[in-house]
């Protein structure tokens, strides 16, 4: 038996090429697919880590004028009787310049659910409240702290301004977070009797108390669920790649079964049992399997650990969510890992073990056998491609019912199930291309066997084909989003950050500031603004009314002239100039996408608002988009926020006069009010930050996408490969009748040029379809808002050229050994 | 009374409420956190003389402390009512290693629990706050002049009127808590006014606890009439009858090998009242230690030595998974009585961070079986 699996591997030292390509296809598809898990693991640990926190989950109250809560507050409302717990909450610089949030607790009010102790360890609770305190810690904070995990727990860290509390390790807390007594956290942060806020158990008040401001734990949405659209992306494209990069393996297996076929009729003559055999070849793939998804798990925990601080900084500034930078990666990972690409190869394999299974010991040859079938398998092809397709129109059907911000899976259900049916119809529709060709060109006979013999080809180059097509359409796709959302989210920046400056002054210094600027001959106009927390209660179309308790921010925004013009608005009742007339008297309210589109609203609705301190019936004039928000807002004129539910003043946009001196007004600023650093930002700034992270988040997409079209090329190439030797077979008679070997060639490129060129073709408006899915179906679903759908034409003729430069290149090869075969060799092929 | 206490098993068991696996707090680390050794807490011993009303306030420099406030009720139409209101005390640190007072800093750790049963219910509830003993301004405290024990909105604080002239403020006092739970909440709004004077327990109100001399300070006031409103379950209900009040504190109570204890508080028909305690396997030769006070209708108090004392369970009943002595003989010969104590309702489980049994007793004369008074009864270690 040893000697015959010896005999079954001698095979690839002969032909070391064909291992290679086996091994590339399990090592590139299991490096895709590992590497964007290990990023998901990582990040869906920081997230859980994140929301064991105690202070997600819990209702906050702040005070409504801004100011900060003390002690007196807290022993107030305990006084009576109210469940509150101060919290406070600062920053430290570590020596290594990471920003560590420094979070102190006081764990006798803290609500219990939430409760800290189960992110914690079994320490005394008398050495956490008494001096020296304790800090508590994850360990991969520890690195920032200069300290190493071994002489952690109990060591007292020297930062610049102060000595921490001794460590305790606590692995479930999130990175860059320390955990100490609120006693200990004021010594820290110096902050005397102030503290950051109270929070409550939820839902344990049912309104704020007088001068406070709740917002429910339910209106903060958790940064898993954030960005679980985010993951899901990476998955998907994952996904993709292992299907793409399995392609490769089944076209190199078939290949080195289909030469390996004399060899195994010769084992079984010399009596290896059939069974035997196929034990045999299923030990060489396992074999092969593991190298591959080893080699492949090293690779993408390598390629994680390059992507991860994008992936970390992209989260950090997309949604708040704080992702370690390294790894931290779950025993299941490494083991799934391992399973899936074992799984993937047993599935590409099944059919050469299949094969291997059912050869006849004396049956000469029966390679081209299985190819029979093939009309009957274009046949279950369409018919599975077409249930496919109703079941994406199902899909679709259902979503249109489904509320926005609903079905993130079926979205990716609908996506997938296009890209599956037009695969599976792709055989089908070349097949049919090149019968219809065939009876065009019946007077041309080398074009008319050039064809032939490609439908000839198909059932080979179909799995490759189909694969091109998925890696086209996804990359065509995946790029007319990233395009569209930048295109449309740098044209909405421009129209938002109308003001050369936003400054947030200090609550008590707002008015003193605010007539100082409007005195100013630098300034030009002024945009205040004012944000409060509000309730929609009722939402009114013609006579009917609906109730409902949905929290939602208020933004209040001064309707300046340098601010009208460009701020855009998606739908209104009667114009611009109507809306914006009824905005600015207090008439009208403006909604953005998110919640028009979560609650149904049209411009001429009416809404009813509480807020604190107020309550308000208004007409929408206008909905207006609000990219990157992941909540409903009303958006009311500054004055009247003010007026009507006494919010607290916010920032201040400032809109210099032509020619105005920016740098003056900031040393004006700086020497009366001693305000500049982070309270005044440039509104160039402000852009370079959003672009930055947008681009961040989009270079891993593209990446990824990328690499992905990169794994279908090799697949293409490992198809013609696979068959090259066989090709001389077919080509020696031609050559034998007179054709000339560089009209052979010329024709065995335009065959696949131009088989590559009708996939391309194809991806072109499927690409475009799946950027509409993208958009329109995913987004809606993600965030609530919906992304214009851009077309770009260079994207398109590039997706074209890859396809057939693709082809072309994985068919240059055989090409060339074609070109240099000597005759002999072609003549020899006949012989056989 | 000395009663639960235990602050520092309260710590560990509330520390670790998070984690199941531990064993349940109160029972061995629980009780044996009472027999620490003092160390540079201040130490309760025979000479020390009480002054009042400064003692009715916190003694930071022991280690634990409690206000222990139970009362037997009536509502008007003569259904029995019980509650309990309870302050406790533990310092955090020995008074030389008090950190220096700032807006968060603590060295003193509150915790009080309040029940009110009737019938079968019985609803619980606890609080936790911190203090720091160099401030009377925190989320808890307790202080003499005018008198005000406190934790969050639960208070226990004087009526009389002392900005005209100064004087003793304990004799009448508000009690007012409140919870909110998942059956509409409970609590009370209640008056209570001294009909009798302090108790002072044990040699000089020296109590002590155990065969080797350790012990509190331990005075009471058994004489308050209570008047006012108790909520259960959202009802509210008009109530009066008779409340004790225990004050002890201490910086070690028991000897190592105590396991737990057994406490009486009984109001007698015929004015007397009777406190009996023992504490299991504290006595001289390994058994168990008895001590009690016998307070005629004046508030005269004779001590009770250990073997003046008959204590003997007699029924135990299924309670929160244990098995508790629901039933007992208390003999007190000096005072003529043989009685049997019994809990009308067993199910008086104290479910809290350290749990106990506690509830209301009815007295009956062994021989005659006729009703000889009502109080409080509270079991630990089961």
């Amino acid at each position: 038996m040893l000697t015959a699996f010896a005999t079954l591997l001698s095979h690839y030292k002969r032909h070391p090429g064909q291992l290679a390509m086996l091994l590339l296809g399990l090592w590139v598809a299991s490096a895709l697919w590992s590497g964007v898990q290990a990023i998901n693991a990582s990040a869906r640990d920081s997230y859980a880590r994140a929301e064991a926190l105690f202070t997600t989950g819990l209702d906050r109250l702040e005070r409504r004028d801004g100011e900060p809560l003390t002690r007196d507050d807290y022993l107030r409302l305990r006084r009576a009787g109210l469940p509150v717990s101060p919290l406070l909450e600062g920053s430290i610089d570590a020596p290594d310049g990471t920003r560590l949030t420094v979070i102190g607790i006081e764990p006798f009010t803290l609500p219990g659910d939430s409760d800290f102790a189960a992110a914690g360890t079994a320490g005394e609770l008398t050495d956490f409240l008494t001096p020296p305190w304790q800090t508590r810690v994850a360990p991969d904070t520890l690195p920032a702290l200069s300290v190493s995990h071994r002489e952690a727990p109990g060591a007292e860290p020297r930062l610049a301004e102060a000595r921490l509390p001794p460590l305790i390790l606590a692995p479930r807390l999130p990175p860059d977070t320390l955990v100490m007594d609120i006693a200990a956290a004021a010594t820290l942060l110096d902050s005397g009797e102030r503290i950051t806020r109270l929070v409550t158990a939820p839902e344990a008040l049912e309104q704020a108390p007088a001068g406070l401001v709740l917002t429910r734990a339910a209106t903060l949405v958790s940064p898993g669920q954030l960005t679980e659209s985010f993951h899901l992306n990476l998955t998907a494209m994952a996904l993709l790649a292992l299907a793409v990069g399995l392609f490769i393996v089944q076209a190199a297996l078939g290949l080195a079964l289909e030469q390996r076929l004399g060899l195994l009729r010769t084992l079984r003559a010399l009596g290896v049992s059939g069974r035997g055999l196929v034990g045999l070849l299923a030990l060489e793939l396992l074999l092969l399997g593991i190298i591959g998804a080893l080699a492949g798990i090293v690779s993408g925990v390598w390629l994680a650990r390059v992507l991860q601080p994008d992936v970390a900084a992209t989260l950090g500034s997309l949604y708040g969510a704080d992702v370690a930078v390294t790894l931290n990666l779950p025993w299941h990972y490494w083991l799934g890992g391992l399973a899936v690409t074992l799984g993937g190869l047993l599935l590409a394999g099944s059919g050469v073990l299949w094969r291997a299974a059912r050869l006849s010991v004396l049956g000469l040859g029966q390679a081209q056998a299985w190819r029979s079938g093939f009309q009957r398998q274009l046949k279950l092809m369409s018919a599975a491609g077409g249930a496919v397709a109703l079941g994406g129109l199902a899909l679709w059907l259902w979503l249109a019912w489904q509320p926005p911000g609903e079905g993130l899976l079926a979205g990716f259900g609908l996506v997938a199930a296009l890209l599956l049916a037009s695969a599976l119809w792709l055989p089908p529709l070349i097949a049919l291309l090149l019968a219809g060709l065939g009876r065009l060109l019946r007077r041309r006979p080398l074009a008319q066997w050039a064809l032939a013999d490609l439908q000839l080809q198909l059932p080979r180059l179909a799995l490759a084909m189909m694969a091109l097509l998925i890696a086209l359409s996804a990359n065509l796709g995946v790029s007319s989003m990233v395009g569209g959302f930048r295109l449309t989210f740098l044209d909405w920046l421009d129209q938002r950050l109308v003001a050369d400056f936003y400054l947030r002054p200090p609550v008590e210094q707002h008015d003193d500031i605010h007539a100082w600027l409007a005195e100013h001959s630098e300034v030009e106009e002024l945009l205040p603004t004012r944000r409060s927390e509000g309730t929609l209660i009722a939402v009114e179309r013609d006579a009917d009314t609906r109730e409902l308790a949905l929290p939602v921010g208020v933004y209040g925004i001064t309707p300046g002239s340098a601010l009208l013009p460009s701020w855009p608005l998606l739908a209104t009742r009667a114009g611009r100039d109507e809306a914006w007339k009824a905005f600015a008297a207090g008439e009208a309210a403006f909604v953005n996408e998110q919640l028009a589109i979560a609650e149904g609203l049209a411009p001429g609705d009416r809404i009813g608002l509480t807020a604190p301190g107020g309550e308000a019936v208004l007409p929408v004039a206008a909905v207006y988009p609000d990219y990157g928000n992941t909540r409903g807002e009303v958006l009311l004129a500054t004055p009247v926020l003010a007026r009507r539910f006494a919010a607290p003043p916010g920032s201040i946009g400032i809109v210099l006069a032509s020619g105005g001196d920016g740098a003056a007004l900031r040393a004006g600023l700086r020497q009366h009010f001693a305000i500049g650093g982070d309270e005044l930002v440039d509104q160039r700034e402000v852009k370079r930050i959003a672009t930055g992270i947008f681009e961040r988040t989009f270079t891993i997409t593209r990446a990824l996408s990328a690499l992905t079209l990169a794994v279908a090329a090799l697949a293409l190439l490992a198809s013609l490969l696979a068959q090259a030797r066989e090709r001389r077979l077919q080509l020696a008679p031609l050559w034998a009748l007179g054709v000339p070997r560089q009209q052979l060639v010329t024709v065995q490129l335009a065959q696949l040029g131009g088989a590559a060129f009708v996939v391309g073709a194809l991806a072109l408006p499927l690409g475009t379809l799946l950027a509409l899915g993208l958009v329109a179906v995913i987004n809606v679903a993600a965030f609530g808002w919906r992304l214009p759908l851009h077309v770009f034409p260079g994207e398109m003729a590039l997706t074209l050229a890859t396809a057939v430069g693709v082809a072309l290149a994985a068919a240059a090869l055989p090409a060339t050994k074609l070109w240099r075969a000597p005759p002999r060799a072609l003549l020899a092929e006949e012989a056989t | 009374m000395m009663r639960i206490a235990i602050l520092a098993a309260l710590l560990a068991a509330l520390w670790l409420s998070g984690c199941a696996e531990e064993a349940p707090p109160g029972e061995t680390a629980g009780f044996a956190g009472l027999g620490q050794e003092a160390g540079e807490f201040a130490q309760a011993h025979e000479d020390i003389r009480l002054s009042f009303p400064d003692d009715h306030a916190a003694h930071p420099d022991y280690r634990i402390e409690w206000w222990y406030l139970t009362a037997n009720l009536e509502d008007e139409s003569g259904e029995p009512l019980g509650l309990q209101w309870t302050l406790f005390r533990q310092a955090l640190t020995p008074p030389d290693e008090r950190p220096e007072p700032a807006p968060w800093t603590a060295d003193q750790l509150w915790m009080a629990h309040m029940a009110v049963s009737r019938g079968e219910t019985h609803r619980v509830a606890e609080r936790f706050a911190r203090s720091h003993s160099g401030q009377d301004d925190g989320q808890a405290g307790a202080v003499a002049e005018p008198f005000r024990a406190w934790i969050d909105h639960w208070q226990l604080a004087t009526r009389v009127d002392t900005s005209d002239e100064p004087g003793d403020t304990f004799t009448e006092l508000q009690l007012t808590a409140h919870q909110d739970d998942a059956h509409g909440g409970f609590g009370y709004n209640l008056t209570l006014v001294a009909e009798g004077p302090l108790v002072l327990h044990g040699v000089g109100s020296f109590s002590q606890k155990s065969a080797d001399g350790q012990g509190s300070m331990y005075y009471s006031q058994p004489f308050w009439r209570v008047e006012g409103e108790v909520t259960l379950d959202g009802e509210t209900r008009a109530v009066s009858g008779r409340g004790w009040l225990d004050r002890e504190w201490s910086s070690q109570l028991l000897g190592p090998e105590q396991q737990g204890w057994d406490w009486f508080s009984l109001h007698l028909a015929n004015g007397h009242k009777l406190m009996a305690f023992q504490l299991r396997g504290g006595g001289a030769d390994g058994g168990d230690y008895r001590s009690g006070t016998w307070i005629d209708p004046e508030g005269e108090p004779t001590a009770l030595t250990p073997d003046e004392i008959g204590m003997t369970p007699l029924a135990t009943q299924r309670v929160a998974g244990r098995e508790v002595p629901t039933r007992w003989r208390l003999e007190i010969p000096r005072a003529g009585l043989d009685m049997i104590v019994e809990a009308p309702h067993a199910e008086r489980w104290m479910d809290t961070s350290v749990a106990y049994w506690e509830g209301e007793v009815i007295a009956r004369d062994a021989e005659s079986g006729d009703n000889l008074g009502i109080g409080y009864l509270e079991m630990t270690g089961y």
